[in-house]
């Protein structure tokens, strides 16, 4: 939703999780995607989804209920993208294909099943380990670890993060100029013009944010830093465990 | 710090922002910069601060010098670390998430070493009295802390020079109070030589060592000590439309214009049909935490109501309520009979007109012209033209602008007149005076007077005590929600 913006609180930073690299997280994520890319089967997909909210709810200390409301909607889009592929796959239409299901003129192959389920798992494990990414990371952590442990250039983590603190005000921008539209006596709740005027607002407001990040001297030389980060055992623990549970899931399609 | 004939003109603009300005101010003084709206004052900031024509193409002409150095020879990264700033708006000056990483930020970018920032940053915040707020995320904080946060983070790095462009503007009287304490304490250090813009002339006129004052082509009249512009020029000052403070405005009291007439006050009768009748509203944008609570109102025509109180107090979210714009969670809301949430919006424009507290976010057209006449009938158009000329912003120098390139007074003003060219029962304004000087602010007092003349209805959120007592006869008065006094203005 537009203007939804994840605030976490001081006890879930403070968990093992949290403490954890936000690069090294980055990581983790990057190469589980990678790996799911390798294989088209159900289970390491749930293999990968599980052992992420296992370790969101345990290491990372974030509540189930926070959780299961963040994955609600993608629990939904999962269970679309599993029977639309299941009902539409070309599977279905081939006479000599093992059949599961068959009625009226609904039949269903039991590669189309399959398909269709290991998609859907996909999609959950995505959605899984995203939310645990992102509700167990503090923006103002990631641009530090970015710059810091990634070598990203401060210009764009810290512009970034301006932006990212910016998204509540763009739901704002575009609730306050429908209103204005309606008292004025236009109609339509979804004019065209409402989007141009969000972006000429959104770019006034990166204006003025660049304007007073330079007026703080803001990329005028070598930077320092008040957060220094460093390495830790435990990114490297979390990180040998992450690779550790990506194999395992890969070794059970066999 | 000195300036010496010095004129700046915006890229596109055919006329000067500035032109021939000249003074001189010792280091650990103050310069307070007054002038009505679109005299300047913001580009005489940006200039000191280095960022035009750095960051913002214009031309300049003349000298601005910092120590006997001209400003534009120096490299952005001398300036930026000698020159502190401090805008109106908090939420587009706070960069990072928690108080004290806003603090440090500016120390990142000047390269200070870590111990040094742990030592320094705590002290930045006892400075402006924000101590014990280090961990807060800084979108948590009041709008008052939030400005004097942005102070905190212009004041680490220990700036030889703070420039302030309108930092009260957005705060209510009890913070914008707080703020000008905190910066007379900075000014009798006499460390830092601070430049100050506001239109809180009451509270920044005595702070001054030195005044320059601009008229509205960015001409100066007149430079001197409080007590020599005063004497000198005060009369000038007020024609141009300056704020000047009550006790010099009470010598020159013999060219004042006569005092506003009273205004008969609309009878009271019981049993008339209310304008606007709330019972028992509740809303909240989270629920856990109620924007309004419970408030019940019965509003008759031609009543002019005053809505105050802090920031965050519900005054705009109320003002939404009761023209149908937000939907409350519990309770209803009747305009003249109707559930105003329900109006085509056709006939919601016919009923009621709403000015938001940012005017710019309520622009909908490309062009000042455009603006004014959006969805007007062929009629209107005649007395929007000169609607346009009475508030100071007559179409054939403005039309063909952007809005989005006025000064935020002018901005104001152009805001006003799309509500106030229609006639409907009920004008919602939302801080209407917010940056006006002394001309627009006499111009919008008459045209409401005549607007509400043939009983139409005002309800204005406001910080403005003197708007409060020029323009309203009843205040409602909230605070986290509830109506905390509603009563006669004085």
């Amino acid at each position: 939703m537009i203007g939804a913006r994840v605030e976490l609180d001081d006890r879930r930073l403070e968990s093992p999780l949290g403490r954890v690299s936000p690069v090294v997280k980055l990581g983790i994520a990057i190469l589980w995607l990678v790996g799911l890319a390798l294989t088209l089967h159900i289970v390491p997909p749930l293999i990968l989804a599980v052992a992420a909210l296992a370790a969101g709810g345990s290491l990372g200390r974030i509540p189930a209920q926070t959780l299961s409301v963040a994955l609600a909607p993608l629990w939904v889009a999962a269970f679309g993208i599993g029977v639309s592929n299941m009902l539409f796959a070309t599977a279905n239409s081939d006479p000599l294909a093992a059949e599961l299901v068959h009625i009226g003129p609904i039949r269903i192959a039991a590669d189309a099943a399959v398909g269709g389920l290991a998609l859907a798992a996909r999609v959950i494990a995505i959605a899984s380990v995203g939310a645990v990414f992102t509700l167990t990371t503090d923006a103002t952590h990631l641009a530090d670890s970015l710059v810091q442990q990634a070598r990203v250039s401060p210009r764009f983590a810290y512009g970034a993060l301006a932006a990212y603190q910016a998204i509540p005000r763009f739901g704002e921008d575009l609730t306050t100029l429908r209103q204005a539209r309606r008292v004025r006596g236009l109609r339509g709740g979804w004019h065209p013009g409402l989007l141009v005027g969000v972006l000429v607002l959104a770019i006034r407001h990166a204006d003025r944010m660049a304007l007073a990040m330079d007026a703080r001297a803001f990329g005028s030389g070598p930077r320092t830093f008040y957060r220094p980060l460093r390495w830790s055992g435990l990114d490297l623990v979390v990180g040998g465990g992450a690779i550790a549970v990506l194999g395992l899931a890969l070794a059970v399609r066999s | 710090m000195a300036a010496s004939n010095l004129s700046i003109g915006h890229r596109g603009s055919d006329r000067l922002a500035l032109d021939g300005v000249s003074f001189e101010l010792p280091a650990g003084k103050t310069l307070l910069v007054l002038g009505p709206s679109g005299s300047g004052k913001s580009t005489l900031a940006l200039a000191i601060g280095g960022l035009l024509p750095r960051e913002i193409p214009a031309s300049m002409g003349g000298l601005l010098s910092l120590d006997g150095q001209e400003i534009r020879g120096l490299p952005p990264t001398t300036v930026s670390a000698r020159v502190g700033m401090v805008w109106q708006d908090p939420d587009s000056q706070l960069v990072m998430e928690r108080v004290e990483d806003d603090v440090a930020f500016g120390l990142e970018n000047r390269g200070w070493a870590l111990p040094e920032m742990r030592a320094r940053v705590p002290d930045a915040l006892v400075e402006v009295g924000l101590q014990g707020l280090e961990r807060q995320r800084s979108r948590r904080l009041s709008g008052g802390e939030q400005q004097r946060l942005a102070l905190a983070g212009a004041l680490a790095p220990s700036p030889d020079v703070l420039v302030l462009d309108e930092p009260t503007a957005n705060l209510d009287p009890a913070a914008a109070v707080a703020f000008m304490a905190r910066l007379a304490a900075l000014r009798a250090e006499g460390s830092t030589t601070i430049v100050l813009i506001e239109h809180l002339v009451e509270a920044a006129w005595p702070m001054a060592d030195l005044i320059l004052a601009l008229d509205g082509d960015g001409h100066p009249i007149d430079v001197g000590t409080p007590a020599e512009v005063g004497r000198r020029s005060a009369a000038k000052m007020r024609d141009v439309g300056i704020w000047l403070p009550a006790a010099v405005e009470r010598r020159i009291r013999g060219i004042q214009l006569a005092e506003r007439p009273a205004r008969p006050r609309p009878e009271r009768t019981p049993g008339t049909a209310p304008v606007i009748e709330a019972r028992d509203l509740r809303f909240g944008f989270d629920r856990a935490e109620p924007v309004i609570r419970d408030v019940r109102l019965w509003i008759q025509p031609g009543e002019r109501i005053a809505l105050v109180g802090p920031n965050g107090s519900g005054k705009s979210t109320l003002a939404r309520l009761l023209v149908g714009l937000l939907r409350p969670d519990a309770g209803t809301v009747r305009l003249l009979g109707d559930d105003p949430a329900r109006l085509s919006p056709a006939e919601l424009a016919r009923r009621a007109s709403y000015v938001f507290q940012d005017p710019e976010r309520q622009f909908l057209a490309t062009t000042v012209e455009e603006e004014i006449l959006l969805g007007l009938r062929f009629v209107e158009r005649a007395s929007a033209r000169l609607l346009m000329g009475r508030l100071g912003l007559p179409l054939e120098r403005f039309g063909r602008r952007s809005p989005y390139r006025l000064s935020g007074g002018e901005q104001r003003r152009l805001s006003l007149a799309s509500a106030l060219v229609r006639e409907p029962a009920v004008l919602v304004l939302d801080e209407p005076t917010f940056g006006q000087d002394r001309l627009g602010y006499e111009a919008l007092l008459e045209i409401l007077d005549e607007r509400l003349a043939d009983g139409a209805t005002l309800i204005a959120a406001t910080h403005d005590t003197r708007f409060v007592a020029d323009a309203t006869d009843r205040a409602i008065e909230l605070d986290g929600g509830w109506v905390m006094a509603d009563e006669v203005v004085a």
